[in-house]
C-alpha cells in the first residue's frame, strides 16, 4: 500500500528542500524544480480523486504513534470533504507556481516557500490528529507571511504582520480548544473525538461544548473571515504577490470553514445545534455576505473590491455551515470549492492586466475588450462566474447554501437578506466589469498586449472546472454529499 | 424523438464553436449560428408535428421526456430534463421562427459591425437557453436557463458598450430583473421545502393539497419574477432602456421571447396561482396596470423603439390580465399572436432607423411612399397590434376581453378596453408621424431582400394565424371559441375609436399639426408621463443613491472603525507589555524570582511584537495557552 496522502502532503517539502539548495547562479531552475513537483503532487492528488470510493468514509489511512505517551499519532485520511480541497489545493499550487513563472528577486526562496505553502495547505485537510493539524494550520504561516513581507506591495510590511498576528491570536484559541478536548475526552484524534460526541454517553456536557465551541469559533472566525475580524484581509490580499493571493484566497479562508464542518459542529454537536451559536453564525454570515458585497462595491482597487467579495462569499458558506443541513453543508462545500476556482482566476487575472498597466485603480483601467479580448474576456467569464450565473460554479454552492438556510430553523428573513447578497454580487461585479471590460481602450490599457498563451493556458483548467462544475454539480457533490450525510447522522441530525 | 434534446443544443454548440475564434474568423462564421437555427426549426416543426393534434391528454402525457441528473442532495435529486407538451411545442416553434427571422434579417442589418460574430454568438446562446426554458421539465431547471438568458440580454444591451447608455442600460436590466429574480429563487425554496422537487408533475400535481398560504406564498414569489422578467410595473423600467442593443436583438429577445418568459412560468405554474386564488387577483390587477400606465407612457415617447418597448410593456401586461382569469389559453394565445407581431414592428423598425439613420419619429415621416414594402408590413404589424381584423391582435386580445366577461370582472375588461383604445392611439400616432407626413429626410430606400423576406414572413403569419385560432386552441388542451359577435363589436369599436382619435390629434391635415395645445391642457398629465411617471426617480432616490452612498459610508467604515480597533488592540497590547515590563522592573523582587522571571519574559516578549519580530510570537502563543487553559480547566 503506497502511502498516497504522505506523498502528497510530503512531496512537495521535499521539492521545497531541493528548490532552497539551488544555488543562485542558476535563477531560473528553482521554478522548473517547483513546477515539477507541484505537477506530480497533482498527478498523486488527481490519482487519489480518482480511486477515491465516495461511499467508503475516511480512506488512505496513515496511522502511526508518533508521542505515545500522550497519544498523540501521525494520522492522515480522507474524506468526501478534506478529498476535493486537497486535490483544489494541489491545482492551485501549480496555478500558482505558473503565475510566478517571472519572479526575478530571490527566485529559489521564492519557490521554496510556496512549495512549504502547499505542504501546509494540503497537510490541513488530510491531518485527523489535532496536534497535527495545528502543526500543518500554524505552518501555514510561516511560508505566507514571507510571500507578502519579501515580494509584496508598498504596505507588505504591515499587511504581512497583521495577517500573521491576527490568525494567529486566532489560532490561540483553537489550541486553548484542542487542549480542552484533549483533557475532557483524552484524545487528540478528530475521528474519535467526533465518535465519543455522537455517543450520548461520552459526550461532554452541553457547557463545556458551549465553550470549547467558542474557542474553535474564533480560530477559525478569524481565518474565514467573518465579520467583523475581516480587516486583515483586504489588506493581506492587496499586498501579496498574484500567486500569494491565489492560495489565500482559494485555500487559507477554506481552512477556516473546513474547521467548522470537521471539529466544530461534529466534535460539539449540542453547541453547533445550539440557539446561540446558531443565531451567531446564521447573524455573522448574513452581515459578512451583505457588508462584504457593500464594501466591495465602493472599493476603487481591483483587488480589494475581489477581497471583499470573498468575505461575501465565504458569508455564503458559513450560512450553509449556520444551517447544519444537509442541503446547507453540501452548498458549503461547494462554495468552498468554487470560490478557490472562481476567485483565484479573478487574482491571476488582475495580476496580469497589472504586470501590464502597472495599475489595479478600476477608474484606470478601461476597455480590456476592445484591446486585450481575451483578457477581458475572460475577466468578464469570471466575474459572471462569481455574481453566481447558473451554469457556472459559482451558482449551485450559493443556491443550496440558501436553500439549506431556508430549510433550517434559521430565521427566513437572514435568508432573504443573504439572498439580496447575490443581487449585490451582481452590482459590484457588473460596476467593474463595465468599467475596466467595456468601453473604449484609453490610458494605460491602450497599448498593452494580450494575454500570451502561456498565461492562456494557466487560466484554461480554471475555466473548464468552472464551466463542468456548474453543469453537473455530482462531480463534486458526488464525493461531499455522503460525507456530509456522516457528519450530519454523527451530529443527531 | 431522440432528436428533442438537439433543438436547444444546436444553437448551443453554434455558440461554443464561435466563442474561441479570433473576432475574424467569427465574423466569417456567421452561417454556423444560421444552420444551427435553421436545423433547430425543422427539428421544431417536427416536434410540434409529433405533439399534433395536441389536446389535453397530450398535455397530461407528454409525448417526450427525458431527464438526466446533476445531483443528489440529501434524499433529492436534481435533474436536466426535457420534455415536449403542446405548450412547449408551440413555443418552439414561435422561438425557432422569430429566431430564424430575426437572425437572417441581421445578416443584412448587422453585417457592417466589427463584432456582427459576437452578435451571432450571444443569439444563438440566447436561443438556446430559450429553447431549453420552455422544454424544461422542472423549475430550477427553467431558473437556470432564465438566469443564462438574462446574461445575454445584458451581453446585447450593452453591444455597443463603447457607448455610455449601453452599459448603463445593461446594467439597469440585468440588476433590475435580478431583483425580480430574488423573488423567484426564494419562492423554488419554499416550493422545494414543500414538495422536496422542483419538478413540474411532482409540484403542480400537489399544488391543490398545500397547507394554506403556502400556494400564496410561492404564486405570489413567482410572480415576482416573472414581473421582472416580463418588465411589469412597477419592475418595468428596465425594458425602454434596453432598446439601447442593436434592434434585431430587441425584436428577438424584448420583445417577442424572453420578455414573454415571464408568462410562460406564471401559464406553467397555474396550478400553483389556482389553489391560492389571491395570487390570481394580484396577476390581475398587476397585468391591468402594466396595460394601461405602459400605454400611457407609450403615448409621449419620440423614439420609435421606445415606443414599441412601452407598447411591448402594456401587451405584456394584457397577457397577465388573461392569465389573473384563471386562463392559460387566453394569455398563452395573445403570448403566440404578439410574439409574431412584435418582432415584426421591431424588424421593421431597424428598417426605417437606417433609412432616416435616426430613432426620433420626429425627424422621420414619409415612409409610405419610400419605404413601400416595409410600410405595408409595418401596417400589418400596426393593426395586430391596435386589434383590427382580421389581424392577429385582434383574435387574441378579444378572447381576453372574452374570458374577463365570462367571468364576470366587467370592470377589468373596462380596463383592457381602455388599455386597447390606448394602444389604437399610439399605433395611430406612430403611424401618422413616420409614414405620412412630409419627409423630414432625404435619400430615404427601401431594404434588401434579405431584410424584407423575414419581415413579409411574419406579416403572413400575423395576418392569417387568427383564423386558426380554434384549432391552436384544442391544441393547447383548451377552448378558444370563434369571437362573441358583442364583444369582437365592442372591442373593434374600441380600437377604431383609438386610431381615429389618434388620426385627429396626429393625422389631419397632411400631420402638419401642432400638438401643443393638447399638451398645454395635459399640463400635469403630460409632463408626469414625460418624466415616466417618476419610477426612475423614485428607484435613483430610494435605492441606488441610499445603497452607493451606503457603501461609500460601510467602506469608510471598514477603516476608520473595525480595523481601527483592530490596529488598536495591537498598540494596546504593546502598552500593556510596556508596563508590565517596568512593572516587574521596579515591583517584583528577586524573593519570588521564578514568577519574575516568567512575568519578565513574558513582557519582553510582547513587546517585541512593536519590532515585528515574528520568531517571538510563537511562544507568546503558547503564554496565552497557559493562561486560558487554566481557565477552561477551571470552567469545566
Amino acid at each position: 500500500m503506497v502511502p498516497l496522502l504522505s506523498m502528497i502532503v510530503f512531496l512537495p517539502l521535499v521539492g521545497a528542500i531541493v528548490t532552497a539548495l539551488m544555488p543562485r547562479t542558476m535563477p531560473t531552475v528553482p521554478r522548473v524544480v517547483a513546477l515539477g513537483f507541484s505537477v506530480a503532487t497533482l498527478a498523486l492528488a488527481t490519482w487519489a480523486l480518482a480511486i477515491f470510493d465516495v461511499d467508503g468514509g475516511y480512506q488512505f489511512v496513515e496511522r502511526f504513534p508518533w508521542v505515545p505517551q500522550v497519544g498523540i499519532e501521525y494520522h492522515l485520511a480522507v474524506d468526501g470533504i478534506s478529498m476535493p480541497i486537497i486535490a483544489l489545493s494541489a491545482l492551485l499550487t501549480v496555478l500558482a507556481i505558473l503565475v510566478s513563472w517571472k519572479i526575478d528577486h530571490r527566485p529559489a526562496f521564492y519557490f521554496t516557500m510556496i512549495q512549504l505553502l502547499a505542504v501546509g495547505m494540503t497537510g490541513v485537510f488530510a491531518a485527523l490528529d489535532f496536534v497535527l493539524f495545528y502543526l500543518f494550520w500554524e505552518l501555514v504561516l510561516v511560508p505566507m507571511y514571507f510571500l507578502i513581507a519579501i515580494w509584496g506591495g508598498a504596505r507588505r510590511e504591515y499587511a504581512a504582520i497583521k495577517f500573521f498576528l491576527y490568525t494567529l491570536a486566532g489560532s490561540v484559541f483553537m489550541l486553548v480548544g484542542i487542549i480542552a478536548l484533549y483533557i475532557t475526552q483524552g484524545s487528540f484524534n478528530i475521528a474519535e473525538l467526533t465518535a465519543l460526541a455522537a455517543n450520548p454517553d461520552t459526550a461532554l456536557s452541553y457547557n463545556l461544548q458551549f465553550w470549547i465551541f467558542a474557542a474553535f469559533f474564533l480560530g477559525f472566525a478569524v481565518k474565514v473571515p467573518v465579520f467583523p475580524l475581516h480587516t486583515w484581509l483586504p489588506d493581506a490580499h492587496v499586498e501579496a504577490p498574484t500567486a500569494g493571493s491565489v492560495l489565500l484566497a482559494g485555500i487559507l479562508l477554506k481552512m477556516g470553514t473546513y474547521g467548522f464542518i470537521r471539529i466544530s459542529l461534529p466534535i460539539m454537536p449540542e453547541a453547533a445545534a445550539s440557539q446561540f451559536w446558531m443565531w451567531t453564525l446564521g447573524i455573522l454570515a448574513t452581515v459578512s455576505i451583505v457588508y462584504g458585497a457593500a464594501v466591495a462595491f465602493a472599493q476603487t482597487d481591483m483587488k480589494k473590491l475581489v477581497a471583499y467579495s470573498s468575505v461575501s462569499h465565504m458569508g455564503f458558506v458559513m450560512l450553509g455551515i449556520a444551517s447544519g443541513t444537509q442541503e446547507g453543508l453540501d452548498g458549503a462545500v461547494f462554495v468552498m470549492v468554487a470560490h478557490g476556482l472562481i476567485t483565484g482566476m479573478m487574482f491571476m487575472l488582475v495580476g496580469m492586466v497589472y504586470e501590464r498597466t502597472h495599475t489595479r485603480v478600476i477608474s484606470e483601467i478601461n476597455g480590456l475588450s476592445s484591446q486585450t479580448p481575451i483578457a477581458g474576456g475572460l475577466l468578464a467569464f469570471a466575474s459572471i462566474a462569481s455574481l453566481g450565473l447558473p451554469g457556472l460554479a459559482g451558482f449551485p454552492g450559493e443556491l443550496l447554501t440558501l436553500l439549506g438556510a431556508w430549510r433550517s430553523d434559521l430565521w427566513p428573513g437572514l435568508v432573504i437578506i443573504s439572498a439580496l447578497g447575490v443581487l449585490l454580487a451582481a452590482a459590484y461585479m457588473l460596476w467593474m466589469v463595465q468599467r475596466t471590460v467595456m468601453g473604449e481602450a484609453k490610458g494605460v490599457v491602450a497599448k498593452i498586449r494580450d494575454l500570451t498563451a502561456f498565461e492562456i493556458a494557466t487560466l484554461a483548467p480554471l475555466v473548464v472546472l468552472i464551466v463542468a462544475l456548474g453543469v453537473f454539480w455530482s462531480l463534486l457533490l458526488r464525493y461531499v454529499t455522503p460525507a456530509v450525510q456522516t457528519v450530519l447522522s454523527g451530529m443527531g441530525v | 424523438m431522440t432528436y428533442i434534446p438537439a433543438i436547444p443544443l444546436l444553437p448551443a454548440l453554434a455558440f461554443l464553436a464561435l466563442l474561441p475564434m479570433s473576432r475574424a474568423a467569427r465574423n466569417r462564421a456567421i452561417w454556423l449560428p444560421l444552420g444551427a437555427i435553421a436545423v433547430s426549426l425543422v427539428l421544431s416543426v417536427m416536434a410540434f408535428a409529433a405533439v399534433w393534434p395536441g389536446g389535453a391528454e397530450k398535455a397530461a402525457e407528454p409525448v417526450y421526456h427525458e431527464s438526466i441528473p446533476i445531483a443528489t442532495v440529501g434524499e433529492a435529486t436534481i435533474d436536466l430534463g426535457l420534455r415536449l407538451d403542446p405548450i412547449s411545442s408551440a413555443m418552439l416553434i414561435v422561438i425557432t421562427v422569430v429566431a430564424m427571422c430575426v437572425q437572417v434579417f441581421s445578416v443584412g442589418y448587422m453585417r457592417k459591425d466589427p463584432r456582427v460574430g459576437w452578435y451571432y454568438a450571444v443569439l444563438s446562446l440566447f436561443t438556446a437557453a430559450m429553447l431549453a426554458l420552455v422544454l424544461a421539465d422542472n423549475f430550477l431547471m427553467l431558473y437556470i436557463m432564465w438566469e443564462i438568458m438574462g446574461l445575454c440580454s445584458y451581453l446585447l444591451i450593452g453591444f455597443w458598450h463603447e457607448k455610455e447608455a449601453s452599459r448603463k442600460a445593461a446594467i439597469k436590466a440585468f440588476l433590475t430583473t435580478r431583483v425580480g429574480d430574488i423573488g423567484f429563487a426564494i419562492g423554488l425554496f419554499v416550493m422545494f421545502v414543500t414538495v422536496g422537487s422542483f419538478e413540474f408533475d411532482a409540484v403542480l400535481g400537489s399544488a391543490a393539497e398545500w397547507a394554506p398560504g403556502v400556494a400564496t406564498t410561492v404564486a405570489l414569489l413567482l410572480l415576482f419574477g416573472a414581473m421582472g422578467k416580463s418588465a411589469q410595473v412597477p419592475l418595468h423600467v428596465w425594458l425602454p432602456d434596453a432598446m439601447a442593443g442593436p434592434t434585431p436583438a430587441s425584436a428577438l429577445i424584448h420583445a417577442a421571447t424572453m420578455v414573454a418568459a415571464g408568462v410562460y412560468l406564471v401559464a406553467r405554474s397555474m396550478p400553483i396561482f389556482e389553489a391560492s386564488g389571491v395570487a390570481l387577483q394580484v396577476v390581475l390587477a398587476v397585468g391591468l396596470i402594466t396595460a394601461i400606465v405602459g400605454g400611457l407612457l407609450a403615448l409621449v415617447q419620440h423614439d420609435i423603439k421606445k415606443v414599441l418597448a412601452y407598447s411591448t410593456i402594456s401587451q405584456l401586461g394584457y397577457m397577465f390580465i388573461g392569465l389573473g382569469v384563471g386562463s392559460v389559453i387566453a394569455g398563452m394565445y395573445h403570448l403566440i399572436t404578439h410574439a409574431f407581431f412584435k418582432s415584426l414592428l421591431f424588424l421593421a423598425a431597424g428598417v426605417l432607423i437606417h433609412a432616416y439613420h435616426n430613432q426620433d419619429m420626429r425627424k422621420m415621416g414619409g415612409a409610405a411612399r419610400a419605404l413601400p414594402i416595409t410600410s405595408a408590413v409595418f401596417a400589418v404589424g400596426s393593426l395586430a397590434l391596435a386589434g383590427i381584423f382580421p389581424f392577429s391582435g385582434f383574435w387574441s386580445k378579444d378572447e381576453i376581453i372574452l374570458v374577463l366577461t365570462k367571468d364576470g370582472q366587467y370592470l377589468a375588461a373596462a380596463g383592457a378596453l381602455f388599455a386597447g383604445f390606448i394602444t389604437a392611439f399610439y399605433v395611430a400616432r406612430l403611424w401618422f408621424r413616420v409614414f405620412t407626413r412630409k419627409p423630414q429626410a432625404e435619400g430615404l430606400h427601401e431594404a434588401k431582400i434579405g431584410k424584407l423576406a423575414p419581415m413579409c414572413v411574419l406579416a403572413a403569419i400575423t395576418a392569417g394565424i387568427g383564423f386558426f385560432g380554434p384549432t391552436l386552441g384544442y391544441f393547447l388542451g383548451h377552448k378558444i371559441p370563434w369571437p362573441d359577435l358583442v364583444v369582437a363589436g365592442v372591442s373593434s369599436a374600441v380600437a377604431m375609436a383609438g386610431l381615429a382619435a389618434g388620426w385627429w390629434v396626429y393625422g389631419r391635415k397632411g400631420g402638419e399639426i401642432d400638438t401643443g395645445a393638447v399638451k398645454a391642457r395635459l399640463g400635469a398629465i403630460y409632463s408626469a408621463l414625460v418624466a415616466k411617471l417618476y419610477f426612475d426617480e423614485m428607484y435613483e432616490r430610494l435605492a441606488v443613491r441610499p445603497f452607493t452612498r451606503a457603501a461609500s459610508g460601510l467602506a469608510v467604515f471598514d477603516i476608520s472603525r473595525i480595523d481601527w480597533l483592530v490596529d488598536g488592540a495591537a498598540k494596546a497590547w504593546g502598552a500593556i507589555a510596556r508596563v508590565s515590563w517596568r512593572f516587574d522592573d521596579r515591583a517584583v523582587d528577586g524573593g519570588v524570582n521564578g514568577v519574575a522571571e516568567a512575568i519578565w519574559a513574558f513582557g519582553k516578549r510582547a513587546r517585541s511584537i512593536q519590532s515585528g519580530r515574528i520568531q517571538t510570537y510563537q511562544q507568546l502563543a503558547l503564554v496565552a495557552i497557559v493562561l486560558l487553559l487554566v481557565f477552561v480547566v477551571v470552567k469545566g
